[in-house]
């Protein structure tokens, strides 16, 4: 089905290039989005907590940032 | 649109290669495994180590300049682990995190020193110009997947070792497949094979974390690597004229560098604090229902 939608989108509208990245880039970008607006929205709410908010929204969007380097080591590996 | 040819492979190879591998006959008997990125990481313990003496050799109530600033990074980093992992835990878990937060955090900076990855060998044109480097004689140690795997590896095995000191064996399964939630009797009997599933999940999510430590970091040390050459290299790919390619390429990758720097702590930051979660995970049972 895949390959298909791939092979469609490149005839019909000369789109090509790395699908996987594209979609997980997204997907991780919006993530981070998320955990960003809402970290903020938190230390707006109660700033004394900035240190406690900091720590875990970093580590939220490392893990979601790491998904988009999954999609980015098929890229190096040619996967 | 002119497809511009697949740039990553300008950038630093995939591979750690030794330096000595296919150039010169290596001067050392067994000198064929030490690969670049080896020997970059033996440097940046050499670093590490000769900063943390030198800042505590002499160490007085009024601290000098190197100690203060040692001081104030590791009295950080202790109060933030400890805030995660518990005081009883961190006195056992600070040495190994603190060294692997200190020696991630080096190597990713020392991948931005200039010459690291721009000079090794490669075909020259006069005597020491080589144009396009194919084997660089330093090369970021985190930008290899083997060594961070290494790290990820070591941490797990000492995940695993202070859990089941904590929790003791059978704690230990009993923490993975066990029934949570407090039922008891026979409503805990028909709960079992759920809660087996459970655990099984739980196993599976805990071998993939090694997995996903080490990608994450390879992953954002290697691609910062291939960015950082490919926009150096972005005048001469956009075929513009030698003097304004030259200007690009000492303009350009500038803010990237920063870029990199942030990237760079970040993922040392990132790693410490993850690896303290996942002790925390497993050995703070004092509180809840058990």
């Amino acid at each position: 089905m895949i390959p298909l939608l791939a092979e469609a989108a490149q005839t019909i509208a000369g789109l090509s290039g790395n699908f996987t990245l594209g979609i997980a880039g997204a997907g991780a970008a919006i993530g981070i989005g998320l955990i960003g607006m809402k970290a903020v929205e938190a230390v707006g709410r109660n700033p004394t907590a900035t240190g406690k908010v900091l720590t875990l929204s970093i580590i939220g969007m490392a893990l979601a940032e790491s998904i988009a380097i999954y999609a980015l080591l098929t890229v190096f590996l040619g996967g | 649109m002119q497809r511009f040819p697949l740039l990553l492979a300008a950038g630093i190879p995939l591979k750690a290669e030794s330096p000595w591998e296919d150039h010169l006959a290596s001067p050392l008997p067994w000198g064929n495994w030490i690969t670049n990125s080896i020997f970059v990481s033996a440097l940046v313990v050499v670093f590490v180590v000769w900063f943390s003496r030198s800042a505590t050799r002499q160490m007085e109530v009024v601290p000098g300049t190197r100690q203060n600033l040692f001081e104030s990074i590791v009295e950080s980093l202790y109060s933030t682990i400890e805030g995660i992992v518990g005081r009883r835990m961190v006195a056992l878990s600070f040495p190994l995190l603190a060294s692997i937060f200190f020696f991630i955090l080096f190597s990713n900076w020392f991948s931005l020193l200039p010459g690291v990855g721009s000079i090794g060998w490669g075909e020259r044109i006069a005597f020491i110009t080589v144009p396009n480097v194919q084997v660089p004689l330093l090369r970021p140690a985190t930008a290899d997947l083997n060594l961070t795997l290494g790290i990820a590896t070591f941490f797990m095995a000492f995940w695993l070792i202070v859990t089941i000191r904590e929790l003791g064996f059978i704690g230990f399964l009993e923490h993975l497949f066990g029934v949570k939630g407090g039922f008891k009797g026979l409503f805990a009997l028909l709960l079992l094979p759920i809660f087996f599933f459970v655990g099984v999940i739980e196993v599976i999510s805990i071998i993939f974390r090694p997995v996903s430590l080490s990608l994450r970091l390879f992953g954002n040390i290697f691609a910062g690597e291939n960015l950082l050459s490919y926009m150096i290299t972005l005048g001469k790919q956009l075929g513009l004229p030698e003097a304004i390619s030259y200007l690009m390429s000492i303009l350009v990758p500038i803010p990237f560098y920063f870029l990199e720097l942030l990237i760079g702590f970040l993922q040392a930051v990132v790693f410490t604090l993850l690896c303290a979660v996942y002790i925390q995970l497993s050995t703070s049972h004092d509180d809840d229902s058990h």
